[in-house]
């Protein structure tokens, strides 16, 4: 299936690689097999000239909804190590959260509470967006094993990294820049970890 | 709550046109990827293909040529 392959082109494509193309289907189109890639939703199209704070505010949406998923996902799974690491990377995206939102309020100390952050400036950028359930009844067919619920997984951790990776090299605050940076660190180790339990699987 | 994938455009191809292009471009022009895990790259790959696993790819950007096209998979 597509996913993990959509997000590597479109990372690749970030880091100055001048043509890269996603083999639609992956190998199981290639071997002329029926594929079927994950739906594609709530396109964020960033010009590349967004404020760090537009882009903190977009990452924060991201972690809500990578949290979100590993918490639906985990509740699927009859896998309690898959569920046990799970609730680990939860735990790690909503320590993220709590740095992006720190970042955010040294940009604007004017910020209110984060509750209101979250209501207000973090809803109305995600207002075009989707929910959990109708992500997973998109991806229905993707659903049925742990495998494949890895291989999702995978394809939003690399789509953060992709973000992180792109903006902690265009923003100027050094600052901003490290904490982006480490963000982005950490979402490479929970490719890894997602990677190694898949390896495990299989 | 709302939430939203990060996506920016991306290429595609679809099986008979990377086979087209295959077929038409010289072996070592371009990069085929493998991004899967090892395991799913022993099972069955396409031959030629390079295997970065995702989680290695920012890793492991030297190892590939950023000026030859690059269809993953």
């Amino acid at each position: 299936m597509g996913g993990r392959s959509r997000a590597a082109a479109q990372f690749l494509a970030g880091q100055g690689f001048d043509e890269v193309y996603n083999l639609k289907g992956g190998i199981a189109a290639w071997q002329g097999l029926r594929a079927f890639g994950p739906a594609e939703m709530g396109m964020t199209s960033l010009s590349g000239s967004e404020t760090p704070q537009e882009v903190i505010v977009i990452a924060y949406g991201m972690e809500q909804g990578l949290a979100d998923f590993y918490s639906r996902v985990s509740a699927m799974t009859k896998d309690r190590n898959v569920s046990d690491i799970l609730g680990k990377l939860i735990g790690i995206e909503e320590k993220h959260k709590d740095k992006l939102f720190a970042l955010y309020r040294s940009l604007e100390p004017a910020t209110q509470e984060r509750d209101l952050f979250e209501k207000g400036i973090v809803s109305d950028v995600m207002e075009g967006g989707f929910t959990g359930e109708e992500f997973l009844e998109k991806n229905k067919p993707l659903l049925d094993t742990v495998e494949n619920l890895l291989s999702l997984a995978m394809m939003l951790e690399a789509q953060a990294l992709d973000l992180y990776t792109r903006y902690a090299q265009n923003l100027e605050d050094v600052q901003g820049r490290s904490v982006l940076h480490d963000i982005a660190e950490e979402e490479k180790g929970h490719l890894a970890t997602l990677g190694s339990l898949m390896e495990a699987r299989t | 709550m709302k939430w939203m994938q990060f996506l920016t455009p991306v290429a595609s191809m679809d099986a008979e046109e990377a086979k087209a292009y295959m077929r038409s471009h010289k072996e070592g022009s371009y990069t085929l990827l493998d991004v899967r895990q090892p395991s799913e790259y022993e099972k069955g790959r396409i031959p030629g293909a390079k295997l970065i696993p995702l989680p290695e790819l920012a890793g492991r950007l030297r190892e590939l040529d950023s000026r030859k096209p690059v269809i993953a998979y």
